[in-house]
């Protein structure tokens, strides 16, 4: 094979340029014209358009009827992935968001309403402490009548004892009997007239003083003045006449000192008294 | 292609109708795989969703598409390193035969056979720019984009391999009519 002049191996490598139709013009007109008169390029363009040519019959596989359906398939799922994508990404947001405010906020909300309502029930409380509901206080007054009642009766009970110091005690419940009885009263001018032991007396003479008010009480009281004997018990009750201002207590008091088993001391003090009464 | 970038996927469809073909035969004749082909068209949608934030509109789509499908090769040939340049001789004469077994029918056949033997036996390299030049008929700066190189750098490419595959074909012709005779 005798060697290709320059210009012959330029015109072989523009071949496939001049094929694929990517030689400019003038390129083109150029290398048609040496081909006509080259026969060795010729013929190496005449193969080399052969090879080509067959190149373009080679088959090229018509795409399956299910290469659209795939993709569509593909296409909707990735649609799906990406909104659903996008929505997570959103609720991330929103849980994010929920995490940095909420928690907190929510805990201070919590702690802020039961401080609020703790305070509103310890001022509802205050308000409504003295005065209770109707059921309520009904129920409590109830139970202090009862608890009254039974005081009496235990007290009642305990002035028969026959110890000194469990008729103390019983009559030192009187000062927690809010309203006392006839009965009460009765069984207490009893003890101050009758009991043996004057620390008793003394005692019931207190609980009765302060019964004062009660008209039957100052009677009796009036009517013990004579029936006492005890200096003690004489002058404490010269005391309390003198504290009531009870006028009608000078006549046994005058009586008193007729006695000639007075005390002096007691007899001064009678004096004394009836002064004050006068 | 900006406007599925834009977020209109819908557009996508247009594009598969444009594209499938051309792009199916670009794998077919670089692989003689006409399954793995198939799959492969779908790799290469389903990366331009993906991707499509990396299209940046300069130069053409097919460019970008042939871009992509060069990767999605590259993949496929890693995965079947022992058949990626199979001679896949069931689907040519699926596509070629059937046809009357008239002489002229017949040696066209051959012939085919032939050259597809011979584009088979060139480097991927050389495969690569005839195929994208020849069957995709992209021009030498188009090939240039997809391989990222110059023009010049692709004109002399395809000029070698053109020689390389006719000196294989020569090569297969003689060898064939010499078992022949």
């Amino acid at each position: 094979m005798e060697k290709l002049p320059i210009n012959c191996e330029q015109i072989n490598n523009q071949l496939t340029d001049w094929l694929s139709n990517q030689l400019p013009d003038a390129e083109r007109v150029s290398l048609e014209a040496h081909l006509a008169q080259c026969p060795t390029c010729q013929a190496e363009a005449d193969s080399t358009r052969q090879l080509w040519q067959l190149m373009g019959n080679l088959p090229t596989p018509e795409p399956s009827p299910m290469a659209r359906v795939r993709f569509q398939a593909m296409l909707d799922t990735y649609k799906d992935t990406v909104s659903e994508n996008q929505e997570s990404i959103f609720d991330n947001l929103v849980a994010k968001l929920r995490q940095l405010w909420v928690p907190q906020n929510a805990l201070r909300l919590a702690y802020s309403l039961v401080l609020l309502s703790a305070g509103l029930a310890g001022g509802y409380w205050l308000n409504h402490a003295n005065s209770p509901t109707v059921a309520y206080k009904q129920q409590i007054d109830t139970l202090s009548t009862q608890v009254q009642e039974m005081r009496q009766m235990m007290m009642l009970s305990l002035l028969e004892n026959p110890s000194a110091s469990e008729r103390l005690r019983a009559v030192s419940y009187t000062q927690e009997i809010s309203q006392v009885d006839e009965k009460v009263v009765e069984a207490l001018l009893t003890t101050l007239n009758n009991d043996d032991n004057v620390n008793v007396r003394l005692v019931t003479l207190e609980a009765l003083a302060k019964l004062a008010d009660n008209a039957k009480v100052r009677e009796g009281l009036v009517q013990s003045i004579a029936r006492q004997d005890s200096p003690m018990v004489q002058s404490a009750l010269a005391d309390v006449m003198v504290k009531l201002q009870e006028k009608r207590s000078i006549k046994p008091l005058r009586q008193l000192l007729h006695d000639d088993n007075l005390n002096h001391l007691v007899k001064g003090k009678i004096e004394q008294s009836i002064r004050d009464l006068s | 292609m900006l406007q599925v970038k834009a977020g209109n996927i819908d557009t996508m469809g247009l594009l598969f109708e444009r594209y499938n073909r051309p792009l199916l035969g670009f794998l077919f004749h670089m692989t003689n795989q006409r399954e793995a082909s198939e799959d492969m068209v779908q790799t290469v949608f389903y990366r331009m969703l993906k991707y499509r934030h990396t299209f940046t509109g300069d130069g053409e789509f097919k460019s970008w598409m042939y871009h992509l499908a060069r990767n999605v090769l590259v993949d496929h040939s890693k995965q079947n390193k022992r058949s990626a340049h199979n001679y896949d001789l069931a689907d040519v004469a699926d596509k070629v035969g059937g046809g009357p077994a008239a002489d002229e029918s017949m040696q066209k056949e051959q012939e085919l056979d032939m050259l597809h033997r011979a584009m088979a036996k060139l480097s991927s390299e050389h495969r690569e720019v005839l195929v994208l030049s020849r069957f995709q008929e992209l021009k030498y700066e188009e090939i240039a984009r997809v391989l990222n190189t110059t023009e010049g750098a692709i004109k002399v490419r395809v000029h070698r391999a053109m020689n390389e595959l006719k000196k294989i074909y020569l090569t297969i012709e003689n060898g064939k009519t010499a078992y022949k005779l």
